[in-house]
C-alpha cells in the first residue's frame, strides 16, 4: 500500500479531495492528529502551536532552538503514524517531512482564485475584497512558514509527482487521479521499504527525543542499529552518552545504539 | 475534440511525452516543424524564431522588436493549427497565449532531475554535478522568458490543469493520464470555446499583418468584428486610422475594423521640443 501527502491551500478542496481519497481505498487520513501529539511534546496548547505554524514561525524562536524541536517532534509523531502504512496525510508541509520516505506520492491541490473568493464569501459571509485579501494574506503565510522552515516554497511544483487544479477539473476527478497513482507499483511499500520507513521512525523517535538540548546531532537506523553523531568533541558528549543510553531504553525498535562524536553528519542523518 | 498543449522543462521530454500522447489518441502532433513555412512567410530565418521561444530579448542575441515580429508569426502560425482540433501541440508556447479556450488542456510535465542533468550534460552542459547548477538557471530563464514574451510565468502551476513529474510516475503512466483527461467533458470543444479560438486565430493574422508597418498594435477579434489599438501622435491619427482600416479589411473574416489610437505622449512630447 502506500502513503500519500496532499498539500493545499486554504478553500482549495484539498481536504475534501484527501477525505475521498482516503475513503476510497480504505486508508488512514489524518492532519491535525500529528499537531496534537507534537503539541503534547512541545509543552504548549495545541491552539497556541497553531498560531505559531499558521501566522508566525516567528513565534517559534522564543523557544531556544524552537524550528529545530517543533521539526523534530511534529516529524516524529508523523513518522510513526507513517509507519502504519495506508496513510493519507493532508497537514503541514508533508511532503518535506517525510524526506527520505521512499514511497510517498505527493500531491498538491490548487485552485483559482475566483473560486476560492467565492467559497470564504460564503462561508464567512464578507465581502469579495475582504475575502482576497485574507485569503493573499493566507497564503503568503503560509508560503513564509514553509520558507522559514524547510527552507522550501510550497508553490514549487517540482516538489510534488502530480499538482492538480481543481477548475476544469472537478473534485471526483483529482480523486481519481491520485487514487490509480497510489495504487502504482513504485508506490507500493515493498518488505525493504517497510524496513526502511521503520528505520526512519526510530531515527526520527531517538532524534526527538534528544533534540532538547542537544539540538544539533544527527541519527541514522539501520535495521535497528542507531548511530548519533555530533559534531562536538566537548564536555556535552558525556551527557548526550548518558541520555543516549536511557533513550535506548525508552524507545522501541533499537538494537544497538552508538554516539560518534566529533564527525560530520551523513547526508541521510536525520 | 480536444487540443492537449504539453509544456515542459525540457524540450526532449516535453517532445517524447507529446509524440505518445499523439500516438496514444490519434491526434495529430504540432510541434517546431512548423516554423519552417512560418519563417519563409515571415521572410525571417527559421532559427530566430526558435530563438524567440527560448530567449529572452538582448543586445547581442534578438531584440525586443524582432522577438515580438517572431513570436507573432510563431502565434498566428500555432493558433491556425489548433484551429484543426483533435490536436496535441508542443514546444510553440501555446500553454502562454491560449487562454480562456476550454476544450485547451494544458499539462506540464517535469523531468525527473538526474535525467535533466544528464540531457543537459549531453548538449554540452559539461558534467551532470555542473548540470543541477545549470538546472536552477535555465528555470530562471524559462520564467523570465515567458514574463518577459506574455507576462505569465510558465512554472507557474495555476497555468495549467495539471503538472505532473517523471520523478516517480513513469512516462506510459503520464501519458495514459493524460489521454484519460482528454476525453472528459469539460475539455470537449463548444460553440463558446470554438468562437474563443477562433478569434485568437484571427487576430494573431491581423496582427501579422499589420505589424510590419505598426509593430506596437494590439489586435483583438470578436465574430468578425477587430479591435485594433495603437499609439501615434496626434497628427497622425488620421492617417493611421486609415491605413490600419485599408490593411484590415482586404484579410478574410474580417467585416469591421474598428481602430483606437492613443496619444504617443513621449513622441509628442519629442516633436513639441524640436
Amino acid at each position: 500500500m502506500a502513503v500519500i501527502t496532499i498539500s493545499r491551500g486554504s478553500y482549495s478542496k484539498g481536504k475534501e479531495v484527501a477525505e475521498r481519497v482516503a475513503e476510497r481505498l480504505g486508508y488512514e487520513c489524518i492532519s491535525r492528529d500529528v499537531l496534537l501529539e507534537a503539541s503534547d511534546h512541545f509543552h504548549i496548547p495545541e491552539v497556541k502551536l497553531i498560531r505559531a505554524i499558521h501566522d508566525a514561525p516567528s513565534i517559534l524562536d522564543r523557544f531556544k532552538h524552537g524550528k529545530q524541536i517543533f521539526i523534530a517532534y511534529i516529524r516524529s509523531a508523523l513518522m510513526s503514524r507513517v509507519a502504519n502504512d495506508n496513510i493519507v496525510y493532508h497537514g503541514l508541509a508533508g511532503h518535506v517531512l517525510l524526506t527520505g520516505v521512499p514511497n510517498v506520492l505527493k500531491v498538491r491541490i490548487i485552485a483559482d482564485m475566483k473560486d476560492r473568493i467565492k467559497a470564504e464569501m460564503e462561508r464567512e459571509g464578507i465581502s469579495e475584497e475582504d475575502a482576497r485579501i485574507l485569503l493573499q494574506k493566507d497564503d503568503e503565510e503560509r508560503r513564509k512558514w514553509t520558507r522559514s522552515l524547510y527552507g522550501v516554497d510550497p508553490w514549487d511544483s517540482s516538489l510534488y509527482d502530480l499538482v492538480i487544479h481543481i477548475s476544469k477539473l472537478r473534485v471526483s476527478d483529482a480523486v481519481d487521479f491520485v487514487c490509480q497513482a497510489a495504487t502504482k507499483d513504485q508506490f507500493k511499500t515493498t518488505e525493504p521499504y517497510r524496513r526502511k520507513i521503520e528505520d526512519l521512525a526510530v531515527a526520527c523517535q531517538v532524534k526527538a527525543a534528544l533534540v532538547d538540548p542537544f539540538f544539533d546531532v544527527g541519527v541514522t537506523s539501520e535495521y535497528g542499529n542507531v548511530l548519533i553523531y555530533t559534531k562536538t568533541g566537548d564536555r556535552q558528549v558525556g551527557k548526550l552518552k548518558a541520555r543516549a543510553r536511557a533513550i535506548k531504553r525508552e524507545v522501541e525498535g533499537i538494537n544497538h545504539l552508538e554516539v560518534h562524536a566529533g564527525v560530520q553528519f551523513p547526508e541521510n542523518a536525520i | 475534440m480536444p487540443i492537449i498543449i504539453i509544456s515542459s522543462d525540457s524540450y526532449k521530454t516535453g517532445r517524447d511525452i507529446a509524440e505518445r500522447i499523439a500516438k496514444t489518441t490519434g491526434y495529430d502532433y504540432v510541434d517546431r516543424e512548423i516554423l519552417g513555412p512560418a519563417a519563409a512567410k515571415a521572410n525571417i530565418e527559421e532559427e530566430k524564431l526558435v530563438k524567440s521561444l527560448e530567449e529572452t530579448s538582448s543586445f547581442l542575441g534578438l531584440s525586443s522588436k524582432m522577438k515580438n515580429r517572431c513570436l507573432a508569426y510563431v502565434q498566428e502560425a500555432t493558433l491556425g493549427q489548433l484551429l484543426e482540433d483533435n490536436v496535441v501541440c508542443h514546444g510553440l508556447g501555446a500553454h502562454l497565449y491560449v487562454l480562456g479556450v476550454s476544450h485547451a488542456l494544458k499539462v506540464r510535465v517535469l523531468t525527473e532531475p538526474e535525467e535533466l542533468a544528464r540531457q543537459l550534460s549531453q548538449d554540452g552542459g559539461g558534467a551532470p554535478e555542473k548540470s543541477r547548477k545549470t538546472i536552477k538557471r535555465l528555470e530562471a530563464q524559462q520564467r523570465k522568458w515567458s514574463l518577459e514574451a506574455f507576462d505569465l510565468d510558465e512554472t507557474d502551476p495555476s497555468n495549467y490543469d495539471m503538472v505532473i513529474s517523471l520523478s516517480q510516475i513513469d512516462p506510459d503512466e503520464a501519458v495514459r493520464t493524460i489521454a484519460d483527461m482528454s476525453g472528459y467533458r469539460k475539455f470537449q470543444p463548444m460553440t463558446y470555446s470554438i468562437k474563443c479560438l477562433k478569434d485568437k486565430e484571427l487576430a494573431g493574422r491581423v496582427r501579422v499583418a499589420l505589424m510590419e508597418r505598426f509593430p506596437d498594435v494590439r489586435v483583438q477579434a470578436n465574430g468578425s468584428t477587430i479591435v485594433v489599438e495603437t499609439k501615434a501622435i496626434k497628427r497622425e491619427k488620421q492617417k493611421r486610422t486609415e491605413a490600419i482600416k485599408g490593411l484590415a479589411v482586404g484579410i478574410v473574416g474580417v467585416d469591421y475594423v474598428e481602430v483606437h489610437v492613443a496619444n504617443d505622449i513621449f513622441r509628442q512630447a519629442a516633436e513639441s521640443s524640436r
